[in-house]
């Protein structure tokens, strides 16, 4: 196993850059998950690390080698495909032995690793059969299997559970993490699903238009997005975004909605608007941080009710605030009914907040 | 509540019926066809075992009171002048189509791969330009071609065929096998790139199996082809022994008394081997023709 660095990497098609000055650094035996939209360069920044699309500038290096040049061959990766690339025309056994016999192994040693793999994968049975004889959980678990019985330094894995259907998703994604711990590996995984990264990942890289976003733990992205794509990126439902304007009077500070109703801030929620570059700010607040009350409260906020979403043990409310769609979860034995008034309380220890203009999280200090 | 109940049981019914009259016309449709392309080749074969005064008669023996297979002797007798230049013939359409056919998939194989893998400049233009050969019937090419063949002192030499037949037949034979590459999908060469190949053995080792129905496909319609063509080959060849088949047949036919057993026989033996060919790769072919039809 070995640790991965990209040091200031590009990739240029003419004039678009489809990576973008990306730096990071996957240590051994980390999960990093790669997220972002279609198009966000995720996919490519893989290519790039697997050495399949040349790179522009900057530095690829896998564990003490510059990888630049080197063929994808020469490089000690093993990937894993969206669409799985098993090689139709081989048995599940030839599959496995291919990148064996592609680095010349003595055969015993061929057949011995292929049986462990198997064995390991519970696909003993499946050996003699065709690709296209599989269920698409089978070719997704010889692909896995491709990968590891060659013990690479990185493994690569490029959406591969997007073709699953949802319930066997859920129990590739266990499978997959459990295969992390048990081997150790270092493991590069892209996914436009940001639960799977959420949930699979030691690390996310969370990507926009080719630029990395924000690279830290699931859980600091989740509680601190560094602007407002990751904080609206991040998270199901998605966080709510409410365009408001900042004023102070009295040494107190307001935020204004569009429908004229005022919002408090707490001393250290002000001290982060003072820092914004214009007087737009952006309220970003979580379904779960926010109180639904059926009369009004101190500092709570009048919204009507527009769409109810039971979905069994939590409720989702939507509103319109200042434009914007709020969504707020409420337990399922609260009954909301649409074009009900109700009243919006925000957490202001939860709350984020963003500068309008610049659309970064804006920070107290 | 009657009149739902009424038409909900009547509709299957007439569905039904509206199916099989539609079922019975595609048949007699497809026996007019059967009869169409069947008999003549059927009656090539009947007249090809009778005697020379038998095939002429009218009204016709439906079937010859003496078969003889006289015709396929005297043919493929090396011993007599008949025998030999129709073995000759043979030989040499055997010869060009077969080296044409070598070199179509040797040229072909490549150059699709690439037009379909690669991106470079002047891509599309390349592809469409090996394709606007094929817009033009190739009779406009005769003259050009005769000019440049003697300019280059190929005239009367098979190679001359050769060039021609593959300046026809590849154009498409590219253009089939680059859908064919097409529908390979890329993540097969990259995986076997990863997995410790070349990109070349990624070609040969992944991708080539997998197009073996495509470079069938490409094979046989370049050797129908170069079997089957007349034109050139009776403009660029003048002396008897170079002659392929069709020329061949035609002029030694024309030259004696008009003798129809031996002129069906050497037409039937002639499509020997391209229905042999056919009938035993022609699951290649209809796979070549149809593949990314459907996903799978």
């Amino acid at each position: 196993m070995a640790h991965v660095v990209l040091q200031d990497l590009v990739k240029s098609y003419g004039g678009f850059k489809a990576v973008n000055h990306v730096s990071l650094t996957v240590n051994d035996g980390e999960f990093v998950a790669l997220v972002g939209p279609s198009g966000c360069g995720k996919t490519t920044t893989l290519n790039l690390v697997a050495g399949l699309t040349p790179i522009t500038s900057g530095d690829i290096i896998i564990g003490e080698r510059v990888v630049n040049d080197l063929d994808p061959k020469d490089r000690d990766i093993a990937m894993v495909f969206q669409n799985y690339a098993l090689y139709p025309q081989k048995s599940v056994y030839k599959n496995l032995a291919f990148p064996l016999q592609m680095r010349k192994l003595p055969r015993d040693e061929i057949d011995k690793k292929v049986k462990e793999a198997a064995r390991v994968l519970d696909m003993t049975h499946l050996l003699e059969r065709k690709p296209r004889e599989l269920s698409g959980g089978q070719q997704q678990r010889v692909a896995l299997g491709r990968a590891l019985v060659r013990d690479p330094a990185v493994f690569l894995m490029d959406e591969p559970l997007s073709n699953l259907d949802a319930k066997l998703r859920v129990q590739m994604r266990s499978e997959i993490k459990r295969f992390h711990q048990d081997l150790k590996a270092t493991i590069i995984y892209v996914t436009h699903d940001q639960l799977e990264a959420v949930t699979m990942a030691d690390k996310m890289a969370v990507m926009n238009g080719g630029y990395l976003q924000q690279y830290d733990s699931p859980a600091q992205v989740f509680a601190h997005p560094v602007n407002m794509f990751v904080a609206s990126f991040i998270g199901s439902p998605a966080m709510s975004l409410i365009p408001l304007e900042a004023s102070t009077a009295n040494g107190n500070t307001v935020l204004t909605g569009a429908e004229g109703w005022r919002l408090e801030l707490s001393p250290r929620n002000a001290q982060k608007v003072v820092r914004a570059t214009t007087m737009k700010v952006v309220l970003g607040a979580r379904h779960s941080t926010i109180k639904l009350h059926k009369s009004a409260v101190p500092g709570s906020i009048p919204a009507k009710a527009y769409t109810v979403e039971p979905t069994g043990d939590v409720t989702f409310v939507q509103a319109f605030l200042s434009g914007a769609i709020v969504n707020v979860s409420v337990p399922p034995n609260i009954a909301v009914s649409p074009d009900e008034q109700i009243w919006l309380e925000f957490d202001q220890e939860r709350m984020h907040l963003f500068d309008g203009e610049t659309e970064m999280a804006l920070k107290a200090n | 509540m009657s009149t739902i109940a009424e038409t909900a049981s009547r509709a299957p019914t007439r569905r039904r019926m509206r199916v099989d009259g539609w079922r019975w016309a595609g048949r007699i449709f497809l026996v007019f066809m059967l009869l169409y392309t069947a008999l003549p080749m059927i009656w090539m074969l009947i007249t090809s075992i009778k005697s020379g005064f038998a095939a002429t008669q009218f009204p016709p023996q439906w079937w010859p009171d003496e078969p003889t297979l006289a015709s396929y002797q005297k043919l493929l007798d090396p011993q007599n002048s008949v025998g030999q230049d129709f073995l000759r013939f043979f030989w040499n359409s055997l010869f060009v189509s077969t080296v044409t056919t070598i070199l179509s998939v040797i040229v072909a194989v490549p150059a699709a791969y690439a037009f379909s893998r690669f991106s470079f400049p002047g891509r599309n233009f390349l592809f469409f330009a090996v394709l606007l050969r094929n817009m033009f019937p190739a009779v406009i090419f005769l003259v050009p071609l005769f000019i440049l063949m003697r300019a280059i002192g190929l005239v009367n030499t098979h190679g001359s065929l050769i060039l021609t037949y593959l300046t026809f037949g590849l154009p498409l034979a590219i253009w089939l096998l680059k859908g064919f590459y097409d529908n390979i999908p890329v993540q097969l060469e990259q995986a076997a790139r990863i997995d410790g190949a070349t990109r070349f053995q990624a070609f040969i080792m992944i991708v080539m199996p997998l197009s073996t129905p495509g470079i069938i496909a490409t094979a046989i319609y370049s050797f129908i082809g170069a079997w089957n063509e007349y034109i050139y080959a009776y403009t660029f060849l003048s002396k008897n022994e170079q002659l392929t088949l069709p020329v061949g047949i035609q002029r030694f036919f024309s030259e004696n008394t008009t003798d129809f057993p031996g002129l069906m026989a050497a037409s039937f033996m002639m499509s020997v081997p391209v229905v042999v060919l056919f009938l035993v790769l022609q699951r290649y072919f209809v796979r070549a023709l149809t593949e990314g039809a459907v996903k799978h």
